[in-house]
């Protein structure tokens, strides 16, 4: 695998990750489980700067 | 490819001199990546809306007794029948059955699935969603068919005077 790939895969992983969690919070609101939407919630903030960090880390590989 | 570059000294306006296409500076591997991290903190801030109604919800607006509604009068409400109302907010529907000569059973009845009006059928004795066909059963309001997975809240109902009011709304038992 190229190395300058790796900075694509890991958003793209966050996002896919972004997106499980933000349908878990849903899910869990209706059910009325409030704890679990603040812990999927804030999973899904906590995701924002990974990703920035991500970035910024992978953003000057070479191949 | 002609010598234009080989000249001395090399004519550049910018940095972009050895971009071929249009827009091709959009379209390489960091400007994906920052769309990706985009998109992460479109998701990171709209989860905040989620995550401050549950902890109204948490720290204790959630049970709140709602004002008893009328419904109708219990003479308006043949057996078999339904009618629907608003329970407990102006915006959220409701329908109730009257089963027997004094069970009744009330539901909001939005979908659970993507929230389209639930109505009853009567003749085949089950709600059903008009939108893609989800059923649901009339005694529990669990999901029986289509696309719903939970069960519909089930509003606690109560017969005072020959009128029915809506008491509150049932939490799920987890
Ligand atoms: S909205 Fe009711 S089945 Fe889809």
């Amino acid at each position: 695998m190229k190395r300058k790939y790796l900075g694509v895969i890991i958003l793209a992983a966050i996002l896919m990750m972004n997106i499980v969690f933000t349908q878990y919070m849903v899910h869990q609101y209706y059910y009325e489980n409030y704890e679990n939407v603040l812990i999927f919630g804030g999973l899904n903030i906590v995701l924002f700067p990974l990703a920035v960090f991500a970035y910024k880390k992978t953003i000057n590989m070479r191949a | 490819m002609s010598d234009k570059n080989n000249k001395i000294p090399f004519n550049e306006d910018n940095y972009t001199h050895n971009i071929e296409r249009n827009n091709e500076r959009k379209l390489d591997r960091r400007g994906f990546m920052k769309t990706l991290v985009g998109a992460a903190g479109v998701f990171a801030v709209s989860s905040l809306p989620w995550g401050a109604v549950a902890a109204k919800e948490l720290m204790g607006l959630g049970e709140k007794e709602y004002p008893h509604k009328k419904i109708t009068e219990v003479s308006n409400l043949p057996i078999g029948d339904a009618v629907e109302f608003k329970f407990p907010g102006d915006h959220d529907d409701a329908i109730l059955i009257r089963l027997s000569e004094n069970k009744y059973v009330a539901y909001q009845n939005a979908c659970t699935h993507l929230r389209c009006p639930v109505f009853w059928v009567k003749e085949q004795g089950e709600m059903i969603c008009p939108c893609h066909h989800g059923k649901f059963d009339v005694e529990t309001g669990a999901p029986t068919a289509g696309p719903p997975r939970r069960p519909l809240p089930e509003i606690q109902v109560k017969v005072e005077n020959g009128s029915i009011y809506a008491v509150r709304v049932k939490r799920y038992e987890a």
